[in-house]
């Protein structure tokens, strides 16, 4: 029986080749983004549960109160908090604190010199951590203050592959952190691909302790990160409650919450809202098997429909079996087994296209996969494929086979209002939720757009960042005095940090007319070099910049508009204030400008003047002449550091890369969004066709009465061109809804328009009317002489 | 006894109105019989066949086939019964047109549950006794009307059969094909014992069988 119903399947298929197209190529579509979203979540779901202890293991947060009525969450603590925790928590049964650079630093081999990015971290890293180790022992690699463990990459970059680095020696400096030493290797790590935290060497926390200003080693001074194992059994949420005025009760300056998050945890779910965890990754991991499987389901809504409104031919078959003495179970496995099996043709075309989409896949969502033929992966998408085609084919099955065979034979079935209604309810679902992804891919583009388009209070075009390495280190105005002089240079300065983010925050400050509670007011600060403004193009709004400030400028500072109106200040200008050192005049205030993505509103800011802990130089170079420019800062460069290689940025795509999780989804839902009309467009076209073959005696009719060809074409097509009105009414409110709650998480974007819905609402009326029209027209060339003889 | 109509009524409701399809319909049918159903069209001749063959039911009265009541079976049992022991054949053939000759044979017997081997026999058997062992793997739209009809008829016997039901068998057919298959339907209910009800708008057909019945607005005149 089954070598007879796959012969029958077989010679259907070769008998309607355009149905079992628009099957399959819909089937698989669903199933190519069903499989690549699988595999993405997948992945996210075990970032960071390779480590041992994974169930124990949790980093320690705090919540602040930002001064301005809110909570902010920090993961950084002070370092004091390692031995407390290991001394003075019962619950805890080990914990290390890590320190990570915020930028590269310069490593020194011989005669090789690179930059590579590393941490630091107390003795029992590797013990609370599961990074593996190749060779070292876990207890010691960290004991000694002159050790450093390299990953596997730079061992094999720097030695050879096979070589045993152990016990040679590596010159380690940092300028922001004031390390500069000889460090002898101890040990090779590997770092796990399911690991969300890269870096490439570790010293111990020790130096970092070393190197420190004993002034900065107190509880309001916030550095690290710290991790702690807790013991087995015990429970988070008692343990939180216990340890939350933990930093409190140890300083007068300290009004934090603390409270433990799992480690793991952090990487879907990282993002807090004033004190409370509100999302993260989780959000995309949720929204894209959402999309995923409404694609799919969509691909199994138009198997539904092509199965049924092609019924008529199956019809037949299905009488002349239960004449012959069918029960219907062994019809309805017959039709269950057909879709299952054109699902696993689906499955086969789908592995092909997922095997060649990998890359670009990859690319877009930043990741590593591989598509092997693993059971982890092969059993999920087998079951997958397995519910599509039982799915897909159920209701199909079920309506084919309840027919009565005399009806069936005689040709007297009648198409009933019920199976209308669902038909047409499926096309109007598959249409709303290509319009819903419709209006999220222009919505996205367009705040994407506005984003980088916005003026930032800065300008970020033409700047070029670079880091503070080696010989820059001691003769860094050296080098700016004859960078400015190099034609193509507009102007040069330095700064900490980024201009994407000033990581660096205090508050505890006063100032004259101060209101009680402002102290709390955390403000932003970064050092800057003389002319950073100028370079910057930051507008002063009052007062006047930096200029030439040499040496160290210890007793004037410049705020941010935003600062001066929190603080409340008349006429800042020679305003005397306590802030990063007491007795400072404030010479100028700037206009707002944005250091953050534009989720955040603008911060107070401060901006001090100091060269000890500036680790990057800024350079503005003349529009249109880069490439000279650029050749003659490297050779420059390279006077100061021979041997190093010249690694710069420019401004702008640094800036861009805050938005890389959202270029992601940008680019990912359009994605979505095509292969979701394709789809729908599949299913409409299929629709159409059989409508109007099964019209095709109301058309002949009509023709012969003198009907146009315009007037049917217009008529058949209005048919399907209802639905995606109704489909319209249905989505672009939705739309709305969901469009404005993703907008409102920032806190610059663009307002939302008639213009977005309606454009959406009529890409699908056109896709829709040319899918339909095509067929329309078609049939309504035909001539009617031959359809009304075959009656 | 083969089979026994008692007081059998269909009707449909349209309209707030009882429609009568068949009307206080009484037939005792004896094994070997061969019997021609006549009457205009819309008379009740196909309904009649149809519950005679339990693809359809009807509203009241009793029928008994082989002494079993079918009114009173529950529908999978009523489907192993016909199943057994009818076959039909169909004005418009109703073979599958994805299916060979070969194929369309066998099709019956993979609902009967018997086994590959046995199919082969049966099936090649089949051929031979209609003379269509060069057409089996043929596809039904390479046959003409006359040939589709034998395969249809071949069909129906495939499962050896007690009652053979027949709905117009050779409307489509002209009348030198006509006359083949009511010579076939003579020799099988004569020389293999088969019953054979057919529905039929011919004399001369009719005049084939031993029995005629009668219909008109459902009712046996």
């Amino acid at each position: 029986m089954l070598k007879h119903n796959l012969l029958l399947y077989v010679r259907t298929i070769q008998k309607h080749k355009s149905s079992f197209l628009i099957n399959l190529i819909g089937l698989s579509t669903g199933l190519v983004c069903v499989f690549l979203v699988f595999l993405w979540v997948s992945h996210e779901m075990v970032v960071d549960k390779f480590h041992k202890n994974d169930e124990r293991l949790y980093q320690v947060r705090r919540n602040v109160p930002n001064g301005q009525g809110s909570l902010a969450t920090f993961t950084s603590n002070s370092s004091l908090m390692l031995k407390a925790l290991q001394q003075e928590i019962p619950e805890v049964e080990m914990a290390t604190a890590v320190y990570g650079f915020n930028n590269s630093a310069h490593l020194e081999i011989e005669d090789k010199k690179l930059s590579s990015f590393g941490i630091m971290a107390s003795e029992d890293f590797f013990k609370v951590f599961s990074y593996p180790l190749i060779t070292g022992n876990k207890n010691t690699v960290l004991a000694d203050v002159d050790a450093v463990l390299i990953s596997s990459k730079l061992a094999n970059t720097l030695f050879g592959e096979g070589s045993d680095p152990i016990g040679k020696t590596i010159s380690v400096k940092k300028a922001e952190e004031n390390i500069d030493g000889i460090f002898t290797i101890t040990g090779v790590f590997e770092i796990p691909k399911t690991s969300s935290e890269r870096f490439d060497f570790v010293l111990p926390y020790k130096t970092f302790l070393k190197y420190r200003n004993p002034d900065d080693i107190a509880w309001y001074s916030n550095s690290s990160s710290m991790y702690a194992l807790l013991k087995p059994n015990v429970d988070l949420n008692d343990f939180n409650d216990k340890i939350a005025d933990f930093t409190k009760k140890k300083s007068d300056y300290v009004e934090d919450q603390v409270f433990f998050t799992k480690y793991s945890d952090n990487y879907l779910k990282g993002t807090y809202e004033n004190g409370k965890q509100v999302g993260g990754r989780i959000t995309y991991v949720i929204l894209f098997s959402i999309i995923a499987l409404f694609v799919l389901f969509i691909a199994c809504i138009n198997f539904m429909n092509l199965s049924t409104a092609r019924a008529s031919r199956r019809l037949k078959e299905v009488g002349i079996k239960k004449a012959v003495g069918a029960n219907r179970k062994s019809l309805i496995l017959q039709f269950l087994s057909e879709s299952v099996l054109l699902s696993f043709f689906a499955l086969i075309s789908a592995c092909v296209a997922v095997i060649l989409l990998m890359p670009w896949f990859n690319s877009v969502t930043g990741k590593a996969l591989v598509f092997t033929l693993e059971a982890e992966i092969i059993v999920p998408i087998v079951l997958i494929t397995l519910c599509t085609g039982l799915a897909s084919g159920s209701y199909p099955a079920i309506y084919l086979t309840k027919f009565n065979p005399v009806k069936v034979l005689k040709g007297k079935i009648s198409t009933s209002f019920g199976e209308l209604f669902v038909r047409k309810g499926l096309v109007i679902f598959q249409f709303s939720v290509s319009l819903i992804l419709i209006v999220a891919v222009s919505v996205i583009y367009r705040q994407l757009d506005f984003i980088q388009s916005k003026n930032l209070g800065f300008n970020k075009d033409n700047i070029i960042i670079f880091e503070r390495e080696d010989a820059l280190i001691n003769s860094m105005d050296v080098f700016l005095d004859e960078a400015k002089q190099l034609p193509g240079v507009v102007n040069a300065s330095y700064m900490q940090g980024n201009m994407t983010n000033f990581s660096n925050s205090s508050r505890g400050h006063s100032w004259p007319g101060q209101k009680e509670g402002s102290e709390q007011l955390t403000f932003r600060h970064a050092h800057v070099g003389p002319d950073f403004i100028e370079t910057m193009g930051i507008a002063m709004k009052e007062g006047r910049s930096y200029v030439n400030e040499r040496p160290d400028n210890g007793s004037q500072i410049i705020l941010n508009e935003t600062a001066v109106k929190l603080m409340g200040l008349e006429n800042p200008i020679g305003t005397v204030i306590d802030m990063r050192g007491p007795n400072r005049e404030i010479i100028g205030v700037v206009k707002d400008f944005n250091i953050q993505s534009l989720y955040n509103e603008i911060a107070p800011m401060a901006l001090l003047c100091r060269t000890e802990w500036v680790s990057n130089l800024v350079v503005k170079i003349k529009a249109g002449e880069e490439k000279s420019t650029l050749a003659a800062l490297t050779d420059l460069f390279h006077q100061f550091n021979p041997g190093l290689e010249f690694n710069f940025r420019f401004l702008d795509n640094q800036y861009q890369e805050l938005y890389q999780a959202e270029q992601r989804v940008s680019t990912l839902s359009k994605y979505f969004a095509g292969m979701a009309v394709l789809i729908s467009c599949l299913g409409l076209f299929g629709l159409a066709a059989f409508s109007a073959e099964r019209r095709r005696k109301e058309i002949s009719i009509r023709k012969v009465l003198g009907q146009s060809i315009g007037q049917l074409t217009v008529m058949l097509s209005s048919e399907f061109l209802k639905l995606v009105l109704i489909s319209m009414l249905i989505a672009l409110p939705i739309a709305y809804l969901l469009a404005a709650d993703w907008l409102s998480q920032f806190a610059y974007k663009i307002s939302l328009h008639g213009g977005y819905f309606l454009g959406a609402g009529l890409v699908a009326l056109v896709i829709a009317m040319l899918t339909v029209g095509s067929q329309a027209i078609r049939a309504a060339n035909r001539n009617p002489i031959k359809a009304l003889r075959e009656e | 006894m083969l089979l026994q109509l008692k007081n059998i009524f269909k009707w449909v409701n349209s309209g707030g109105q009882r429609i009568f399809l068949l009307k206080d319909i009484n037939l005792e049918v004896q094994e070997g019989e061969f019997i021609s159903v006549m009457g205009p069209s819309g008379s009740g001749k196909s309904t009649l066949l149809n519950v005679i063959g339990m693809l359809d039911t009807f509203d009241e009265g009793e029928y008994d086939f082989l002494h079993e009541s079918v009114h009173t079976l529950k529908e999978k049992h009523r489907a192993n019964l016909y199943k057994e022991y009818i076959g039909f054949v169909f004005q418009s053939y109703h073979l599958l047109d994805e299916l060979t000759v070969q194929e369309n044979l066998e099709m019956p017997l993979l609902y009967k549950k018997f086994k590959g081997p046995e199919r082969k026999a049966m099936v090649a058997d089949m051929l031979d006794r209609f003379n269509i062992v060069g057409k089996k793997d043929l596809f039904p739209a390479q046959l003409s009307g006359g040939q589709q009809q034998l395969v249809g008829v071949a069909r129906a016997l495939i499962a050896n059969p007690k009652l053979i039901l027949a709905d117009e068998p050779t409307g489509n057919l002209n009348s030198q094909q006509s006359e083949e298959i009511m010579h076939l339907f003579k020799k099988l209910n004569e020389e293999d014992g088969v019953t054979i009800i057919q529905v039929t708008h011919s004399e001369k057909n009719a005049a084939y069988g031993s029995r005629i019945i009668n219909l008109l607005d459902g009712r046996k005149v």
